[in-house]
C-alpha cells in the first residue's frame, strides 16, 4: 500500500505545530474562550452578598483609602485641574487592568494544569480569556470613571474639553493590553518553570506601580529621577490616559512609539515562545 | 480494504527523572553558561546523563483503521497514558509521529473542565467546549445529556453540592456524548455503580459497534478489552510488546501477568510444614489444558505428603476457601491405610464452577475419620481470571462461584388485549 503518498488531516510530532495553523484552531474554540470567560465572572461572585456590584465597589473603597492616604495625609501635588477623586480614580483603573491581567495570565499553567494536562485545546486560549475577562472588567470600570466624570462637570464645575482626544483611548487599552498579555505570557512560562518567580511577580507589579504615573502625574516627577519613569512604556499610556479623558497629562509622541514599540516587540517574543515551549511546560508543572 | 485513520510510527517519549523546580534554575544556567556560552562540555553533567532520563515510550508503531477498536493493555508505568497524550496532542512526542485523518477527542479523566462552584447546567457547557464540542453539539444534544445522566432536578445546583456518583454520572454523561471520527477513552469505567457501568458500557458499545467510529481504548478489564476491541496492543515499560487481535493480545498478556500459581515444594524433611506424623511435601495447581486458570477452565490441584507414622487409616479435608474466608466447599477425600510413603492427592474443580478472584485452599488431614492429625491452612492460593463472551456487563460478577446453571425464560402466554389495557389504567 501506498502509504507514503497518502495525504493525513495532522501530524503530531517533536517540533510545536506552526503558530499560523495554532492561530487557525483559535477560532474552533472560540465558545471554550467564552465559556471561561463566563466561568471567571460566575466563580468571582458566587457565595457573595453584593454578587457583581463588587466590580464597582472594589475600586471605590481602594479610591477611598487613596484619596485619604495620599491626597489627604501625604499630599501628594497631583496637577491644578484635576479634582483628586477623579484623579486617583483614572490611575485605579488603569492600573488594575495592567496589573489584574499581568497577574493573571502570568498564573496561566498554576490555575489551569487540570484541564492543560488533561485535554487539548490551543493553549494560547487561557491567557487570552483571561486577558478578555479583565478587559471587560475594565470596561465596567471604565464606565464608571466616566460617569464620575460626567457627574464632576455638571454638578462640580470642573472644565474639560472632549474631542478628537477621545479617539486616544482605545490605543491605550490595546497598548496596555499588548503590554500586559506580552510580560504576562512571559511570566507564565517562567513561573511553570521555577516556582520562585510566583512569589517574584507580585513584588515587581507592586515596585513597577511605582514607577507608574498612577498616583502621581508625570509632571511632579523630579527632573533627576525622570529617567526610571520614562523607561517605564506603562507611563505614556497613563499620562495620554488622563489628558484625553481628562485634559491634563504630558504628552511626547517619542515616548508613545517607544512602548507602541515596545508592546509589539514584546508580544511576538512571548508568543512565539508559548508557541515552542507550552506543550514541554505541561509535562514538568 | 478500509482507510487507515491513525498510524503511529517510531513514537517515542523521554521524561526527565529528578526533582524540576527548586534548585534547577541555578542549574539550567550553568549549564547554558557552559555548554552554549563557553561551549564546554561539562564530564560531570554528562556522566549521570542516561539516569536522568527515562523513556516512558520507545519506537512504539501501530496502525488504526476506521471504525476499529484498539484495547491498550500493560501494567502500571507501562506508558500507556503517555500514548494517550502524545495522540491528544497534550504532550508532545521526542522522536517519532502520530498522523491521522478526522477529529480526534479524549477522555483522560472524569469530569475533564469541570468545576465544582458552577452548576450542573454551566459544567455540562464547560465540559463539552473543552472536549471540543461545538455550542449547537451540545444544545442539540443537552437533553439527551441530562437524561443519560438521570440528575434532572439537580441541574442547576453546583457541583460541588453532588455526590461523588451523581458528579460521575453528569461527567460521564457529557464525554458519552462526544462524536468525533477518534476516540480516546482512558480507563474511566472504573467508576460509578453497577447499575451505571453497565450504562456506560452500553453506550461504550453503541459507539463502537454501531456507529462505526475508531476507539483507542485503556483498560485495566480485560474482559472489558475483550468484548469492545477488535484489536489490542500490549505495552511494557515503554516498548510495544505485541500487536494483534483483542483475544490474542490479552490471552498473552494474562499468560504473562497472571499471577503464576507457581508449585511450592519443600526439599527438606524437617523444614517442611507439618508434624512427626505428616508433613508437606508439594503443592501445584494449574489449569488444564491452558496456561492460565480462568473460570472457563478446570483446576487441578496437587499436594504430595510425607507420611511417616503408619497403622491407621488416614484421608484428607479438602477445603476452598473464597476472598473473605468463606467457604465455598469442603471436600473429604478418599481414605488410604497410613504407610510411611509419599502420598499425593489429585482434585480436580470442574470448568465454570469457580468465579474470577482469589481462592486458598485448606488441607486438614484426619486419622480414622474422626481426629485431625494437623491442618496446613492457606497452604495454596489460586488466582481465577475472567473470562466472557457475548455480554454487556463488565464489573465485578458477584458471588463466590460462578456455575452454569440450566434456566429458562420464555413467554408463556399472551395477555388478552382488553387484559393489558385495564393494567395500564391501574397505572395511570
Amino acid at each position: 500500500m501506498a502509504e507514503n503518498e497518502k495525504s493525513w488531516d495532522w501530524e503530531i510530532g517533536p517540533k510545536p505545530a506552526k503558530s499560523l495553523s495554532a492561530i487557525k484552531s483559535i477560532y474552533s474554540y472560540r465558545h471554550f474562550h467564552s465559556a471561561l470567560v463566563r466561568k471567571e465572572f460566575l466563580l468571582n461572585y458566587q457565595q457573595t452578598i453584593l454578587g457583581p456590584i463588587w466590580i464597582f465597589f472594589q475600586p471605590l473603597l481602594t479610591l477611598i483609602v487613596y484619596v485619604l492616604v495620599f491626597g489627604r495625609l501625604i499630599g501628594i501635588p497631583i496637577g491644578k485641574t484635576i479634582p483628586p477623586v477623579l484623579f486617583y480614580f483614572s490611575g485605579i483603573v488603569l492600573w488594575n487592568f495592567f496589573s489584574d491581567c499581568f497577574a493573571g495570565i502570568s498564573n496561566t499553567f498554576r490555575d489551569h494544569i487540570h484541564l492543560y494536562s488533561k485535554v487539548y485545546f490551543p493553549r494560547i486560549i487561557v491567557p487570552l480569556s483571561v486577558l478578555t475577562t479583565h478587559f471587560l472588567r475594565f470596561l465596567i470600570q471604565f464606565s464608571m470613571l466616566v460617569i464620575l466624570v460626567i457627574y464632576f462637570i455638571s454638578f462640580k464645575g470642573f472644565h474639560v474639553r472632549f474631542g478628537l482626544d477621545l479617539l486616544a483611548l482605545p490605543f491605550v487599552f490595546v497598548g496596555i493590553a499588548m503590554i500586559s498579555g506580552g510580560c504576562g505570557l512571559i511570566a507564565a512560562l517562567l513561573t511553570a518553570r521555577y516556582r520562585d518567580f510566583v512569589n517574584l511577580i507580585g513584588i515587581v507589579i507592586r515596585l513597577l506601580m511605582f514607577v507608574t504615573p498612577v498616583l502621581y502625574p508625570l509632571a511632579a516627577v523630579k527632573d533627576s529621577l525622570k529617567w526610571i519613569v520614562l523607561i517605564n512604556p506603562l507611563t505614556p499610556y497613563f499620562e495620554l490616559f488622563r489628558y484625553a479623558l481628562l485634559g491634563e497629562g504630558t504628552i511626547n509622541n517619542y515616548a508613545l512609539l517607544y512602548s507602541f514599540l515596545f508592546g509589539i516587540v514584546i508580544l511576538i517574543i512571548s508568543l512565539s515562545l508559548f508557541n515552542a515551549k507550552s506543550s514541554k511546560l505541561i509535562d514538568i508543572s | 480494504m478500509e482507510e487507515i485513520v491513525l498510524s503511529v510510527e517510531n513514537l517515542s517519549k523521554q521524561y526527565r527523572l529528578g526533582k524540576i523546580g527548586t534548585g534547577s534554575l541555578r542549574q539550567d544556567l550553568s549549564y547554558w553558561w557552559k555548554h552554549k556560552v563557553l561551549e564546554k562540555s561539562d564530564p560531570f553533567f554528562y556522566a549521570d546523563e542516561d539516569e536522568r532520563f527515562i523513556w516512558a515510550l520507545k519506537d512504539v508503531n501501530f496502525e488504526l483503521k476506521s471504525g476499529e477498536a484498539l484495547g491498550i493493555i500493560g501494567s502500571n508505568g507501562s506508558g500507556k497514558s503517555t500514548l494517550l497524550k502524545i495522540i491528544s496532542k497534550i504532550t508532545l512526542p521526542t522522536k517519532g509521529y502520530v498522523r491521522g485523518n478526522g477529529t480526534i477527542s479524549s477522555i483522560l479523566e472524569i469530569g475533564t473542565g469541570f468545576h465544582p462552584e458552577l452548576s450542573g447546567r454551566e459544567n455540562i457547557f464547560m465540559s463539552g467546549y473543552a472536549l471540543g464540542m461545538t455550542k449547537e453539539e451540545i444544545r442539540k444534544k443537552f437533553d439527551e445529556i441530562v437524561s443519560f445522566s438521570g440528575i434532572e432536578k439537580f441541574i442547576d445546583t453546583p457541583v460541588k453540592r453532588f455526590s461523588s456518583g451523581m458528579y460521575v454520572r453528569l461527567a460521564f454523561s457529557v464525554a458519552a456524548h462526544l462524536e468525533p471520527d477518534i476516540l480516546i477513552i482512558d480507563e474511566v469505567l472504573a467508576v460509578g455503580d453497577v447499575e451505571f457501568q453497565k450504562k456506560c458500557m452500553g453506550k461504550m458499545q453503541d459507539v463502537s459497534h454501531q456507529k462505526g467510529r475508531t476507539i483507542l481504548f485503556v483498560s485495566h478489564n480485560m474482559t472489558a478489552i475483550n468484548n469492545l476491541c477488535s484489536k489490542a496492543i500490549w505495552l511494557e515499560k515503554g516498548i510495544l510488546q505485541k500487536n494483534g487481535t483483542a483475544k490474542e493480545v490479552v490471552k498473552s498478556y494474562l499468560e504473562k501477568f497472571a499471577k503464576p500459581n507457581l508449585p511450592k515444594e519443600w526439599v527438606e524433611l524437617s523444614a517442611a510444614p507439618g508434624n512427626d506424623m505428616i508433613r508437606l511435601k508439594k503443592t501445584s495447581v494449574e489449569a488444564v489444558e491452558q496456561s492460565f486458570i480462568s473460570v472457563a477452565t478446570p483446576v487441578k490441584i496437587c499436594c504430595e505428603f510425607w507420611c511417616l507414622t503408619e497403622g491407621f487409616s488416614v484421608n484428607i479435608n479438602v477445603r476452598l476457601n473464597a476472598e473473605h474466608g468463606e467457604c465455598v466447599f469442603d471436600l473429604g477425600s478418599s481414605s488410604v491405610q497410613a504407610q510411611r510413603s509419599i502420598m499425593q492427592l489429585d482434585v480436580v474443580i470442574p470448568a465454570r464452577l469457580l468465579n474470577n478472584q482469589t481462592y486458598s485452599v485448606s488441607l486438614t488431614v484426619v486419622k480414622n475419620h474422626a481426629e485431625p492429625i494437623f491442618e496446613f491452612s492457606n497452604c495454596l492460593s489460586l488466582d481465577v481470571q475472567d473470562e466472557r463472551q457475548d455480554m454487556n456487563y463488565f464489573g465485578a460478577w458477584p458471588g463466590v462461584t460462578r456455575p452454569v446453571i440450566n434456566n429458562n425464560l420464555r413467554i408463556k402466554e399472551l395477555l388478552e388485549n382488553d387484559q393489558t389495557k385495564k393494567i395500564s389504567s391501574w397505572n395511570a
